[in-house]
């Protein structure tokens, strides 16, 4: 199946006079993984942080990440977006590493949120106050509201809000199809924002709404 | 079945058909070109949809600068030993031991 895509030669990988595909030597792998794979180390420790929510368990993660992601650096096609293959490599390093152990079933998002919408909560506040209280939002408060989603609608909004991956790129990253990708940001969108809208009512940047029912 | 959610910003217009998973569709770059010159134009005309937009951006703006971290430098150093890229790999010749 992927035949076909290993056999193509790249230009990088390709020997100029018989046009076949050579391997990269050693010299040249760890050259080229060094200059374009060690720079996104800070990026992926960011996710990791994401995925693992314990600063320790990111450090191990991102590590064992590179290791692997080195070890099979000759399988990435150069050709392709350096950053979504790491993150596959992330994402499946993840799971072996911190799910596997727990077995725990799929989360889902239980809450009924398809009502909830923190810009008409704001739009209560009125004017140039509602951009206030979003810019008001702490950055361990973010933290806070994206940690307390279910694992997989955290980890698609992470990837798409966060690291501008495109829906195609999340789904393979994460190994499902792109219209359990669409579903789970919508979901995980309207989830994270009614966390946030929580911390802002608790700090009384928003006031309970009296009507919120009617 | 809930109004609002194929409405947002309240965009009072009977013909708005943008849906706020179009927006973010739309913010996310994942909306058809067919559909883009269609959005653009219901944004020109309708301020509910275009501060929504803007709302939608400002949160995303929020949760991209409140997950920015920097790796503790010495996890850099350990990658580089395991990969054994910090210039000890085969070949490498350390200054002052060669001929």
């Amino acid at each position: 199946m992927s035949d076909a895509r290993a056999s193509t030669p790249h230009p990088s990988q390709t020997d100029a006079v018989d046009g076949t595909r050579r391997e990269l030597t050693d010299d040249e792998r760890r050259e080229r993984f060094a200059a374009e794979a060690l720079p996104l180390v800070d990026r992926m420790y960011a996710a990791a942080l994401r995925y693992t929510r314990d600063p320790n368990d990111a450090e191990d993660l991102v590590q064992e990440t590179m290791v692997k992601a080195y070890r099979s650096f000759h399988q990435y096609q150069p050709d392709t977006n350096l950053k979504a293959w790491l993150y596959r490599v992330l994402h499946t390093t993840y799971i072996s590493m911190y799910r596997k152990a727990q077995r725990r079933p799929q989360e889902a998002l239980q809450e009924e949120i398809d009502d909830f919408s923190f810009y008409d909560e704001l739009a209560r506040v009125g004017g140039s106050a509602e951009r206030e209280v979003l810019e008001s939002l702490t950055a361990d408060e973010v933290k806070r509201a994206l940690a307390d989603l279910p694992e997989t609608f955290r980890l698609a909004v992470y990837l798409a809000d966060v690291e501008g991956f495109a829906y195609k790129e999340i789904a393979e990253i994460m190994d499902t199809p792109v219209g359990t990708v669409m579903s789970r940001l919508h979901r995980g969108r309207k989830a994270l924002q009614k966390a946030l809208a929580s911390y802002a009512r608790s700090r009384g940047l928003i006031t309970e709404d009296p009507e919120a029912d009617a | 079945m809930n109004p609002r959610a194929e409405d947002p910003g309240r965009c009072g217009d009977a013909d708005c058909g943008q849906a706020l998973h179009r927006l973010q569709a739309y913010l996310d770059g994942e909306l058809p070109d067919t559909d883009l010159d269609d959005i653009r134009q219901h944004l020109s005309d309708c301020y509910p949809c275009t501060d929504r937009l803007s709302f939608e951006e400002q949160v995303r703006e929020i949760v991209r600068r409140g997950c920015s971290e920097e790796a503790p430098p010495a996890l850099l150093t350990r990658i580089e030993s395991a990969l054994d890229l910090g210039g000890r790999g085969p070949g490498f010749t350390a200054p002052g031991f060669s001929a």
